[in-house]
């Protein structure tokens, strides 16, 4: 590297663009959230900086022609399915890896089946999913058929990261435990769960991000009360304000904080994992 | 590998070497024809016979993949039984899951919980059989101070010497006061100089405590130190089951004579007893031995087993004859092709005329080193008492 100036350049530049493409759209959407309002539309020049348009997200503005943006209800919807399915697939996900560390008849299609959830093209399966239950006459919710299609995309994904982390587990420590009288329950919940759950974490995190955002899936799964990437959507049918580009910020940060609570919990879990002391066992 | 030899003598393979024990007696540990079988139809285990004392130090050893490992695993509960039953004071438990058998494990890593301190670590175990705090503290500060973990009890096993985490693993194990410990390459980790050390500590816990110890390993050296008998595993098989000494002077079969001590292997065909020595015709000449109880007939193919500390050099020197060796002893000629001095000790690699080479350990104060230098043609006896007759197979 040191010796091969057009390498590092060409990296250095690379790098760059990698960047300013992953941040570019985000800062842009920052820049003209704080437009002037109302009557500053969603593009260059700022006409002058302020924070009109936050004020609008919280109804805070005086009434004017710009009605506020109907995204309330889908975000606490999305927020309840994220964290719902969070939880769902990430348990799923650790079961089935756990099941994996042995080889058992037929593992291979289950894998592959699993693993299917990720790879079939989410408009597809959210269009089979409003075929079957438009034919089978059922409901079509975002706490129901949206929820499933959510969890079938989303185990995989916590599936595969528990997998990785049980391929490094160390075997012999939960056999010692057991030599040590420990029954197999109590193995996992002490000594197994302690150990894997910086991976948990990292599922939990996927689950939920993943359905957060999650859009073509739940565009036909989720019937008429909408899920917050369909909300948004629906906004731009109307006329698109900057109020929309100050609730991007907003929830961009929240999912920084998201990364930042994975981060604390993770030190957390490292040093607690240093902590575990006998006095649980007490109880 | 495991054919009967004398086919006459009803022995098994479990009663090598035993003083025929009163039927009474229940064994600390039997295992009763056990097999094991994988899903892809290996045979790792195969006709394994073995009954063990209260209070013996009992090795497996074999090179990897002979089963020695599996057969421990068995006994511990991590892998099912095909076949076969494992008892433990008389009483079988090859349903019994790997919690409730009176076993603990040492393992090769130790398997020491990472998130736990080296106090928690040894409280652990009597915590679950629900011991009062009180009580478990008390004894595992006798644990830990028996093996001298009080500067380290607080401190995470991460932060461990590979000798600090053995004593953890063994104090841990050792608490819940198991019948039989079973240990898995327990020194494999270890450095030499540590592993020395260490093997004598094992020994020592093992005469003061006075349980059992099944102790696997590929080290023959470690097993030959500290075993009361060792077990020598290949393929699945027993090959030999008996006292160190005895493996090591009246090796068996090929395998063990191979894999034990260092010994020279040459092979012929028997011809007869003389003066209750077996002769055998080799390409060098008829060499003698002692039998091994062996049914061996005129005409059998049989090795002539010689440990190389047994042999003596008679370096031809300048007249070049080949030296008297007397009546009793056999003797073999050659040249010298390798000669090293490590310390007190001179390895000579001798070829024989046929092409085969011969081993030879001994004292470097005994002969000039000139005369059993690379090149030199040496003549080697040894007493026909030291080496042993055994079968070819």
């Amino acid at each position: 590297m040191e010796g091969r100036p057009l390498v590092r350049w060409s990296l250095m530049i690379y790098t760059g663009l990698f960047i300013v493409f992953l941040y570019g759209p985000f800062v842009v959407l920052a820049i003209l959230s704080f437009q002037a309002g109302p009557n500053g539309g969603p593009q260059f020049p700022i006409i002058h900086w302020s924070i009109y348009w936050y004020k609008q997200l919280f109804s805070l503005n005086p009434p004017s022609s710009v009605a506020p943006l109907p995204i309330g209800d889908a975000l606490v919807r999305s927020l309840i399915l994220a964290s719902v399915t969070m939880v769902l697939s990430t348990v799923l996900g650790t079961i089935t890896a756990q099941a994996f560390r042995r080889r058992f008849k037929g593992s291979t299609l289950v894998f592959y089946l699993v693993v299917l959830g990720m790879i079939v093209p989410g408009v597809l399966v959210g269009l089979g999913v409003a075929l079957v239950s438009n034919s089978l006459d059922i409901a079509r919710t975002w706490w129901g058929t949206a929820f499933a299609t959510h969890v079938v995309y989303t185990y995989p994904f916590a599936f595969l990261v528990m997998l990785a982390i049980f391929n490094r587990f160390d075997r012999s420590v939960e056999e010692a435990a057991w030599s040590l009288g420990v029954p197999p329950g109590r193995t996992f919940r002490k000594i197994t769960f302690p150990l894997i759950f910086p991976g948990v974490l990292s599922a939990m995190l996927f689950a939920f991000t993943l359905s957060y955002d999650e859009f073509p899936r739940s565009l036909f799964a989720a019937g008429p009360d909408l899920t917050l990437p369909l909300a948004i959507y629906g906004t731009f049918q109307i006329e698109v304000h900057p109020d929309i580009f100050a609730f991007g910020v907003l929830t961009t940060l929240f999912s920084f904080s998201l990364l930042a609570v994975y981060g604390i919990l993770m030190a957390l879990s490292l040093r607690r994992a240093r902590k575990v002391a006998i006095q649980e066992e007490a109880a | 590998m495991l054919r009967r030899i004398a086919p006459d003598l009803p022995v098994s393979i479990g009663d090598c070497d035993r003083e025929r024990v009163p039927a009474t007696v229940s064994y600390d540990l039997e295992l009763r024809d056990v097999r094991k079988v994988y899903g892809n139809g290996t045979i790792a285990v195969e006709r394994f016979d073995l009954r063990v004392e209260r209070g013996e130090f009992i090795s497996f050893v074999g090179p990897s993949g002979c089963g020695k490992t599996t057969t421990l695993r068995m006994i511990a509960g991590f892998e099912a039984i095909t076949a076969g039953e494992v008892l433990i004071r008389g009483q079988r438990i090859n349903e019994l899951p790997a919690e409730r058998r009176p076993t603990s494990t040492i393992f090769q890593n130790f398997a020491l919980f990472p998130h736990m301190s080296v106090q928690a670590n040894i409280e652990y175990g009597l915590a679950v059989k629900g011991l009062a705090p009180a009580e478990r503290r008390a004894k595992a500060r006798g644990m830990i101070e028996k093996l001298e973990l009080a500067d380290v009890a607080a401190r995470r096993p991460d932060g461990l010497s590979g000798g600090q985490r053995q004593r953890v693993a063994l104090a841990r194990s050792l608490v819940v006061e198991p019948e039989i410990l079973l240990l898995d390459e327990p020194l494999g980790a270890l450095d030499a100089n540590l592993r020395k050390s260490i093997q004598n500590e094992l020994k020592l816990l093992q005469r003061n405590l006075g349980i059992t110890f099944v102790f696997v390993t590929h080290a023959q050296s470690e097993a030959l130190v500290l075993s009361d008998r060792v077990v020598v595993m290949n393929r699945g098989t027993i090959e030999q089951l008996s006292t160190p000494y005895e493996l090591y002077r009246r090796p068996k079969t090929p395998f063990v004579a191979r894999f034990i001590g260092r010994n020279a292997l040459i092979g012929g065909r028997m011809i007869g007893l003389s003066d209750g020595l077996c002769a055998v015709d080799t390409p060098h000449g008829a060499l003698r031995g002692r039998g091994n109880g062996e049914d061996l007939g005129p005409g059998d193919a049989a090795i002539v087993v010689v440990p190389s500390e047994a042999i003596d050099i008679h370096p031809a020197g300048r007249s070049g004859g080949m030296p008297d060796l007397g009546r009793d002893a056999n003797g073999l000629s050659g040249q010298v092709i390798s000669s090293d001095v490590v310390g007190h000790t001179l390895f000579l690699v001798v070829r024989l005329g046929d092409g085969a080479e011969v081993r030879v350990e001994s004292h470097v104060a005994r002969y000039a080193v000139d005369l059993v230098a690379v090149g030199c043609d040496v003549a080697l006896s040894w007493a026909a008492e030291e080496s042993t007759i055994i079968r070819q197979d």
